[in-house]
């Protein structure tokens, strides 16, 4: 089999589990180890939080709302766990999945590791068409304007890398930094012309990402474009694995490459922009957990998809559960842990790229 | 623009630098021949302001620094506002009709020179930064005084921590001295005392939150700033008191954790006291606040939410409404 070893120099090093990478075994058992962990996350991170409630009330408290038993809790602080904690805690882990799936997505269609919404300017455009609708009154829906500045970043990115000649990774990425303080200004712009008084700081959430307004409709907005989205992203492993030997291979394993490559980005954007309109951009998760996972998974995308958005789901309840509860009873906004968590990994990349080239 | 702007007046800075260890260098340069006896000069926020005479031509920044000079009889010194938080109140309205707003925001340092002002009074520090109204280095070499209320000062050394009715006072009377005006501010200072004086805390052991804006994340009056002083001395108990800011960015979780007797809501016309109550009502956590469901709130105008001239009517104003709160069977 030389075809794995290829695979490996284009995506990585060798994984930790090389032996037994992308074997059913692998898969099955660390999905099932971190499906655990999710679990495990969720329940722990309801249970902590500037208000001081008992953590076997906060478990009968959900449990009363799913239908078994009666809650404990005053009206008021069976709200601050089922209104506050449990939506924003979901929409976390909905965020986190999401984004790691983007990230995949993009590192194997661009054959970039450094590709990941944040980026390549998506979560920039994406807060731009967002904060084009709360501020500026556009009249359409908050998830569609974000799609939309997704879909145009995305879209002005890949066109301004490939305007200079091949869609390097380095030319893609100097697109992204370009596209994305485009879409940071304009945001800001916008910001500057219609805030008044102190409502400035109520917009801070779109540019550092913040989860702070995730209520149960933001759930149903990031759950369910993970659902829509996300899941079906999951059954496109092997083409991303051709993607992996390049366009002509890809071609000849009989994959349409153009259309499938816009597709699947439109996918991204699409994600993507869901995301961000109920949490502004959070940077550095899609880039940084499909990395982390690939350390164990190896290249393999069928094991690296699902893994990578548990992974980021894991990992986007604890950084905002962090931002939450580190400096209680103020708030970080989460983009700025997991831009502290995210930067040296971001950077710790780059050393290994260049030992590499 | 801004930036060819800003390049010469840098340019200028090691001069200042060296002129601002000898004042009395910086003096002789100054067109008004100046009374050495009468010069007053000011630590404000830890920069040494000296003023040769009384301020003839005065910016006012953000309504605090406004309204301070009107209610000192000053309105005349006023050669145009910026970045206003609200209307005056009643009482100064009249003084203040013909004052000319020169930007809705924080004016550019070149919008600052072209009214020629001999001083630009600010109720933020954050106003002389060279990217808003210019560094206050940058204006003073160029023959501008600045001054801030010293209750907005942010460096950890001259922050009032906490804010006190002596700090309020005191700015009162520095302003005063600066205006050569001592008598009428030694006069507003013992009428506002006497406002004070009078005002009966409420006995009843309650606790406020100060709600001053945000949405998704809370922004409130935290444990040394006038918030804090407003709701000590009306008697109430800050929820965020034990954070040592001014204002802070707080959380819903703590807020319905706390479950304050009544809401102190700030009012402005891009964020009125009706949006917030709207918003609180509507959020199925905060509508069940007990302030919430009962109605339990007071308003303040922002205005009168920053430290200044009007501390003192806002905090018996906000007695007032809370000895008219009816706590039903609480």
């Amino acid at each position: 089999m030389t075809a794995p070893d290829r695979t490996l120099r284009v995506l990585g090093r060798p994984a930790l589990l090389d032996g037994i990478r992308g074997s059913r075994l692998t898969l099955t058992g660390v999905g099932a180890l971190l499906l655990v962990l999710l679990a495990a996350s969720v329940a722990a991170a309801v249970t902590i939080g500037p208000a001081d409630i008992r953590v076997s009330e906060v478990w009968r408290s959900i449990a009363a709302h799913l239908g078994l038993g009666v809650s404990p809790l005053s009206p008021l602080r069976d709200g601050i766990v089922w209104e506050l904690r449990l939506p924003r805690i979901l929409t976390a882990a909905a965020v986190g999945a999401g984004l790691a799936l983007a990230g995949v997505v993009m590192q194997a269609l661009t054959r970039n590791s450094l590709a990941d919404p944040y980026l390549l300017g998506l979560s920039s455009g994406a807060s731009l068409g967002a904060v084009a609708v709360v501020l500026l009154g556009v009249g359409v829906l908050l998830p569609v304007a974000a799609f939309a500045g997704a879909m145009a970043a995305l879209v002005a990115t890949l066109a301004l890398a490939r305007a200079g000649g091949a869609l390097t990774p380095a030319r893609t990425v100097l697109a992204g930094v370009a596209v994305s303080s485009l879409a940071g200004a304009v945001t800001s712009l916008v910001i500057f012309w219609t805030a008044t008084g102190d409502s400035y700081r109520e917009i801070l959430g779109w540019l550092l990402g913040s989860l702070a307004g995730a209520r149960w409709p933001a759930v149903a907005v990031a759950g369910g474009a993970l659902l829509a989205v996300g899941i079906p992203l999951l059954l496109v492993a092997r083409i991303l694995d051709a993607f992996a030997f390049g366009d002509t291979s890809a071609a000849a394993l009989g994959v349409p490459v153009s259309a499938v490559r816009w597709t699947l980005l439109g996918a991204t954007a699409l994600l993507t922009g869901a995301l961000v309109s109920v949490s502004g951009s959070i940077g550095f998760v899609g880039l940084v957990l499909p990395h982390a996972v690939r350390l164990v998974t190896g290249p393999g995308h069928r094991a690296l998809l699902p893994l990578a958005a548990l992974s980021g789901a894991v990992f986007l309840v604890w950084a905002d559960t962090a931002a939450r509860s580190l400096f209680d009873p103020r708030e970080l906004p989460v983009g700025v842990v997991t831009a502290i968590l995210g930067a040296p990994v971001f950077a710790l990349l780059l050393i290994r790229r260049r030992e590499r080239s | 623009m801004f930036r060819n702007r800003s390049l010469p007046l840098a340019a200028l800075l090691p001069v200042v630098l060296l002129a601002g260890c000898a004042a009395p260098t910086a003096a002789q340069d100054s067109p008004t021949a100046p009374d050495a006896a009468a010069a007053v000069t000011v630590d404000n926020c830890g920069t040494e302001v000296v003023f040769e005479s009384a301020p003839e031509r005065v910016l006012t920044v953000k309504s605090t620094s406004t309204e301070m000079l009107l209610a000192l009889g000053l309105g005349d010194r006023i050669v145009g506002t910026a970045f206003q938080d609200g209307p005056l109140p009643d009482h100064l309205a009249e003084a203040g009709a013909d004052l000319a707003s020169v930007s809705d925001k924080l004016p550019s340092a070149e919008a600052v020179l072209g009214l020629e002002p001999d001083l630009v009074y600010s109720g933020w520090e954050s106003t002389f930064t060279p990217e808003a109204a210019g560094a206050r280095e940058e204006l003073q070499s160029l023959g501008i005084a600045t001054y801030v209320s010293p209750a907005a000062c942010k460096a950890p050394e001259h922050q009032p921590d906490e804010l006190t009715w002596d700090h309020v006072f005191a700015e009162i009377t520095e302003v005063g001295d600066i205006f050569e005006v001592p008598d009428a501010a030694a006069e507003l200072v013992e009428e506002q005392a006497d406002e004070i004086a009078a005002i009966e805390p409420d006995e009843r052991g309650l606790t406020a939150l100060w709600y001053s804006s945000g949405t998704a994340t809370p922004y409130v009056g935290a444990g040394i700033g006038n918030p804090q002083l407003i709701l000590e001395t009306v008697g109430l108990t800050n929820i965020a008191g034990d954070v040592a800011d001014t204002w802070t960015s707080y959380s819903w979780e703590a807020v319905a954790a706390a479950d304050p007797d009544v809401i102190v809501l700030v009012d402005s016309s891009w964020n009125s006291a009706q949006q917030k109550k709207d918003l609180l009502a509507s959020d199925p956590v905060t509508a069940n606040l007990t302030a919430v469901r009962a109605g339990r709130y007071l308003v303040v105008p922002f205005a009168a939410s920053e430290a200044g001239v009007r501390s003192a009517e806002a905090a018996a104003d906000l007695s007032r409404q809370l000895a008219d709160l009816d706590l039903g069977d609480r």
